[in-house]
């Protein structure tokens, strides 16, 4: 364990290591393309592997490849190149991958101003992927969040055998931070699990009792079949409805119901709160400084940070926000998680505060339009 | 406790070397935590450079990365002091280049202003350090990381060949 001074991309790429990284595939993009060249330095100093790809398309399939040779794996993008990713996710999703895809946001659409800042892609992040299902999307606010979360990444894909977004921006990803950095071993590291049974009796998509199977990989004696036909437990092409629905709702709720456990966020200034300002990312700094000056000019604001934006634990945030009694969402796009929250929160007052920067939103800024509403 | 520093001058001047070092310093060599953030034109020289600092001794009141009310500020050139004065608070401890900085605001600061980048010049013959020279004087005037730590990530910072002259600017106003 040391501390030390690095960007939120550092981190990540730091967080990485210390959850047992082996092989990043990625094609550089700003604002992440400081991951791959610390990576591209770090890891194969530790045995792991870099590659660099023709495009998002080859990255991601080869990331999803080499999880299958059971090396942990990672890509790092921003927009446009998740955009391209989204449908080998699907893959992923269906063939029940291990993968981290670290999201860092900047502002579009498109190419639109490609160094900077936003949230735009916020519901994109899990809802890009044709198949309607899930993804695990994880939010870092600080380098210290970026290190952490990434480490958490890789430990939820590993047990829940499905991609996960780690959903950071550019602001974040240039932000200087201390951070407690720790080494391979000095964290918990989860490992997928391991079928228990010899190979002549492995079923590759037979979760047992639970909902997610024990997963071999190539070269462990085992017959593994990668299948993205709808396949029964044995992993074979089955067109049937019951075999649908039987994989549909396996997938649908082995990451639907670990929302209590996957439950993150940081609050603060919770004491008699009755204004809530509710954010994630980066945005989440802004409106921490905004509660803040709220609480000194008389108002009883706490500032709430959600680190895990998908799956929606809605009871989780009803719980959380009991008894306050005015909700602003306070993000730098649109006003899109907005839109989840106002669906969990029925019977409260939910607002959104979409303030577009290219930036931070000035705290003073979220302080302005949420006493337009009190 | 919360402290906000800003570091800004022109592209050249070593203001995000100097707003490095000193927030490596800070998380490495004190037990306070920091946030910081870099500004910087696409110009390798003569544009502006910003570095944001914000220090605190509790984790949650290092909550933004932004400057809105400056402590301590560095500033090496007139045109960032003229750009971000406002920036600064009053009873701000504040040092500026006077090789750089011909007029300074009518404003209720605690100003050193010494001529950083001569000194650079003259006694360690390049202007490159005055970073160093200014940082020095910072450390002396408020004690905010001990000098050690900081002569410590300069050693783990700069090209080893510029480590000596850097040390040693750095040690100009903490010797004298």
């Amino acid at each position: 364990m040391r501390v030390d001074y690095v960007t939120g991309n550092t981190a990540i790429a730091l967080g990485s290591i210390a959850a047992g990284l082996r092989f990043y595939a990625g094609y550089p993009i700003t604002p992440t393309s400081d991951i791959f060249e610390f990576l591209a330095r770090e890891l194969p100093k530790r045995g792991g592997y870099v590659v660099q790809f023709e495009d998002e398309i080859a990255s991601i399939n080869a990331a999803i490849g080499a999880s299958w040779a059971c090396a942990k794996s990672m890509t790092a993008t921003s927009g446009p190149g998740f955009s391209l990713m989204v449908e080998a996710l699907s893959l992923a999703v269906i063939t029940e991958t291990p993968v981290v895809v670290v999201y860092v946001m900047r502002t579009g659409p498109s190419t639109g101003v490609p160094t900077r800042s936003g949230q735009y892609d916020v519901l994109q992040a899990t809802y890009g992927f044709h198949g309607g299902l899930v993804v695990p999307v994880l939010a870092p606010a600080t380098p210290q969040e970026a290190f952490d979360l990434t480490v958490r990444a890789f430990n939820v894909s590993e047990k829940l055998r499905t991609p996960v977004v780690l959903l950071s921006d550019a602001t974040i990803a240039h932000t200087y931070g201390r951070v407690v950095v720790r080494e391979p071993g000095e964290v918990e590291v989860v490992e997928r699990a391991k079928p228990s049974v010899p190979p002549e009796k492995y079923r590759p998509y037979d979760p047992g009792e639970g909902l997610v199977p024990p997963m071999a990989c190539f070269g462990e004696g085992y017959n593994v079949l990668v299948e993205s036909l709808t396949h029964d437990e044995r992993g074979y092409y089955a067109p049937r409805s019951d075999v649908q629905r039987r994989l549909m709702w396996r997938l649908y709720r082995k990451i639907v119901e670990s929302a209590p456990e996957l439950f993150d966020y940081g609050a603060a200034y919770l004491d008699g709160c009755d204004v809530a300002l509710v954010s994630y990312g980066s945005t989440s700094l802004s409106t921490l400084v905004a509660a803040k000056i709220l609480r000194s000019e008389g108002y009883r604001a706490c500032s709430i940070r959600l680190r895990t934006l998908f799956p929606v634990y809605e009871e989780g945030i009803r719980r959380l926000l009991n008894g306050v009694g005015k909700v602003f969402v306070v993000e730098n796009n649109v006003g899109l998680y907005y839109r989840e929250l106002r669906g969990v929160l029925r019977g409260s007052e939910v607002v959104s505060v979409p303030i577009i920067d290219l930036d931070l939103p000035q705290p003073r800024e979220v302080v302005e339009v949420v006493k337009q509403w009190l | 406790m919360r402290i906000e520093v800003l570091i800004a001058g022109r592209g050249g001047q070593g203001i995000l070397l100097l707003g490095h070092i000193l927030g490596r310093a800070v998380a490495k060599y004190t037990n306070l935590y920091i946030l910081g953030s870099e500004i910087y034109a696409a110009e390798t020289r003569g544009g502006d450079s910003r570095v944001d600092l914000v220090i605190a001794d509790r984790e949650e009141e290092a909550d933004f990365i932004k400057v809105m009310g400056a402590d301590i500020a560095i500033v090496m050139h007139q045109l960032q002091l003229d750009a971000y004065s406002h920036l600064i608070k009053d009873g701000a401890v504040v040092f500026l280049d006077r090789s750089n900085v011909t007029s300074v605001p009518q404003r209720k600061w605690r100003v050193f202003l010494e001529p950083y980048t001569d000194i650079a010049e003259r006694e360690f013959g390049t202007p490159r350090v005055a970073n160093m020279v200014a940082l020095g004087h910072l450390v002396r005037q408020t004690s905010l990381v001990p000098p050690e730590g900081v002569e410590e990530v300069i050693r783990e910072t700069v090209p080893k060949d510029w480590v000596d002259v850097n040390i040693r600017a750095f040690r100009y106003f903490l010797s004298r």
